[in-house]
């Protein structure tokens, strides 16, 4: 993340500025980030208070950490089904993106072939396209095929609407890769597919990781299809079983915010363990699109 | 690449057609099925009654519908000025050599970009809460205490407060967007600036707005697009309420199918809705462009 450092260094005239400016600037730099985390904080230590402490202050610490509030919630919501329900639906949209946007990604950016401009508008097409106001017809075709209420429904949305960005992603990452790799696989007689998957896959790790990182936070989060798609109470993600229990226990807040805590725990893990490597995919991604 | 490696054609359309499928089945059949389907009153039963376009024409002279389309727009105007104004000054700011702690910034910044649209929901929820939120709490703190009340029941700038959170969460987005962008401006540029003593506002007036347009434009764009499709946050969030102030396409189209089980009417609705969408995001092309070349500033 070298991007903007080059930028002061290699200036050739130095002005200084006042250093209130520089405060002030800095100043307010700090307070946009601590908007941006602290009232996670607080949800985060006000869910480890009595009810009856949280209601006399809001904004002191637990004078006692109840943990009792997190099993109380993991019960309530039956987050352990809600967590497995999102896992296996997660992890199985991310694999399809994955192998479904190399493949096609790889494809756009290697060859040539008739209708290729077309396809590659199509495709983008599905990221402006208000997939919100495709809910009503999409649970009619979903109800009249029979594949609402599976296990596997949400499967299929999230897949499709998940893969424009990361078919552009790939594609402008192998452009970037040298041909002659490809070429002197080739010449050794390796078939297309071969080349493909033996050659270039191992190439294209970090993008691939990035593209299966980011669609993990799309599919993990999504909420509008898990809605309208299921209704079988066994098949509930996170966020939908997170919603039912708002409205069921909106009164015992340091609950519900365990609740919330323990449905974010996922995310928050991965983001700060690969949040480097996920903001520069989204920079890269940014300045390619 | 050489004749070589080219695939035979079977193997390609092989390769490309799982995708294909998948995204026709969910993007393209319920288009074509919505369009279908919104030349019929039908309440989710077998019995379906061809009625023309009676349905558009209820549309029309639908004045939820009509309110939540402005709503929609008001949102992007809120968001432009939200996601993609102070995502740009932040931006700048992360690019000047003043500012510390960039790292930190820009990792903390981006994080609730990763969270759940429900749970920022209700997050914010808590904040707006009158009793228990964070918003009242800090008013009273400040000795405001004139100005605490129950945000979310405010039907006047129930708009405004549920685009902040929106806000909150997708600034960290554009912010990176825009960094991307401006840290490919070509530097020497910048440099010939500083020696024609180009600084501070000045060159970002000047010299880094018109280098930067395409980025802003894409993130416009983009901007446009997701305020458009705005649903989840304000479903979980507003409900549409106060009454229908803070109701949205998606939301409307939402409730009139599976609460009043009027699914011709709601496909309808979804028709209208990609098509009023997708002409405001031609129109704001065109008009971005168009600017771009009148503009003349590079």
């Amino acid at each position: 993340m070298e991007l903007q450092l080059e930028l002061q260094t290699q200036r050739s005239t130095r002005r200084f500025l006042p250093s209130p400016a520089k405060l002030a600037v800095n100043a307010l730099m700090l307070l946009f980030t601590a908007s941006c985390i602290l009232p996670l904080l607080w949800i985060g230590y006000s869910s480890l208070k009595t009810q009856a402490e949280f209601a006399n202050n809001i904004l002191s610490l637990p004078s006692a950490p109840q943990f009792g509030n997190y099993l109380e919630a993991i019960k309530l919501t039956n987050m352990l089904q809600l967590s497995w329900n999102s896992a296996r639906v997660t992890l199985l949209s991310v694999i399809g993106i994955t192998a479904i946007s190399y493949v096609t990604g790889y494809i756009t950016a290697r060859i040539d072939f008739k209708g290729k401009k077309v396809m590659i508008f199509y495709y983008l097409f599905g990221m402006l396209v208000p997939i919100h106001a495709l809910l009503v017809p999409l649970y009619l075709l979903f109800k009249n095929f029979g594949l609402a209420d599976q296990w596997y429904t949400l499967i299929i949305p999230y897949i499709a609407f998940n893969l424009s960005l990361p078919i552009m992603l790939i594609s402008s990452y192998v452009t970037g890769i040298p041909k002659e790799i490809e070429e002197a696989a080739a010449i050794d007689g390796l078939s297309f597919s071969g080349t493909m998957y033996r050659i270039m896959l191992p190439i294209a790790i970090p993008v691939l990781t990035t593209v299966a990182i980011l669609q993990f936070f799309s599919c993990w989060n999504e909420f509008s299809f898990a809605l309208v798609l299921l209704n079988d109470e066994s098949l509930r993600t996170v966020p939908l079983g997170m919603s039912y229990f708002k409205s069921q226990h909106s009164t015992n807040y340091p609950q519900l915010m365990a609740g919330m805590i323990l449905s974010m725990l996922p995310v928050t893990i991965i983001y700060f363990v690969f949040s480097s490597r996920i903001i520069a995919g989204v920079m890269a991604g940014a300045v390619k699109g | 690449m050489g004749k070589a490696l080219r695939p035979k054609g079977w193997v390609l359309l092989a390769y490309l057609l799982p995708g294909l499928i998948i995204y026709s089945f969910v993007v393209l059949v319920p288009i074509f099925a919505a369009f279908r389907d919104s030349f019929y009153s039908w309440t989710g039963g077998p019995k379906k009654t061809y009625i023309s376009i009676e349905n558009y024409k209820e549309i029309l002279q639908d004045n939820v519908f009509w309110h939540s389309f402005l709503n929609n727009v008001l949102m992007t105007a809120y968001g432009l000025i939200g996601q993609v104004g102070f995502g740009f000054v932040f931006a700048l700011l992360l690019m000047s050599k003043m500012v510390k702690l960039k790292g930190l910034h820009r990792t903390m910044s981006y994080f609730p970009s990763t969270l759940a649209p429900v749970i920022i929901a209700f997050l914010w929820m808590l904040i707006y809460n009158y009793n228990y939120g964070l918003l009242n709490a800090g008013l009273t703190k400040l000795g405001l205490d004139v100005l605490v009340q129950s945000w979310l029941d405010l039907t006047g700038p129930i708009v405004l407060l549920a685009s902040i959170p929106l806000s909150w969460q997708n600034i960290g987005f554009f912010t990176l967007l825009m960094l991307a962008g401006l840290s490919s401006i070509n530097k020497e540029v910048l440099e010939v600036a500083e020696l024609d003593g180009a600084t501070g506002i000045r060159k970002a007036w000047y010299i880094i707005i018109p280098l930067a347009k395409p980025t802003l434009v894409v993130a416009s764009l983009l901007c446009i697009a997701n305020n458009m499709r705005g649903f989840e946050h304000i479903y979980a969030l507003t409900g549409g309420g106060p009454g229908n102030s803070s109701s949205v396409m998606a939301l409307y189209a939402y409730e009139t199918s599976f609460l009043r089980f009027r699914y011709g009417y709601g496909s309808a609705l979804a028709i209208a809705i990609i098509a009023l969408t997708m002409l405001l995001i031609l129109l704001s092309t065109l008009a971005l462009q168009r600017r771009d070349s009148k503009g003349g500033a590079y």
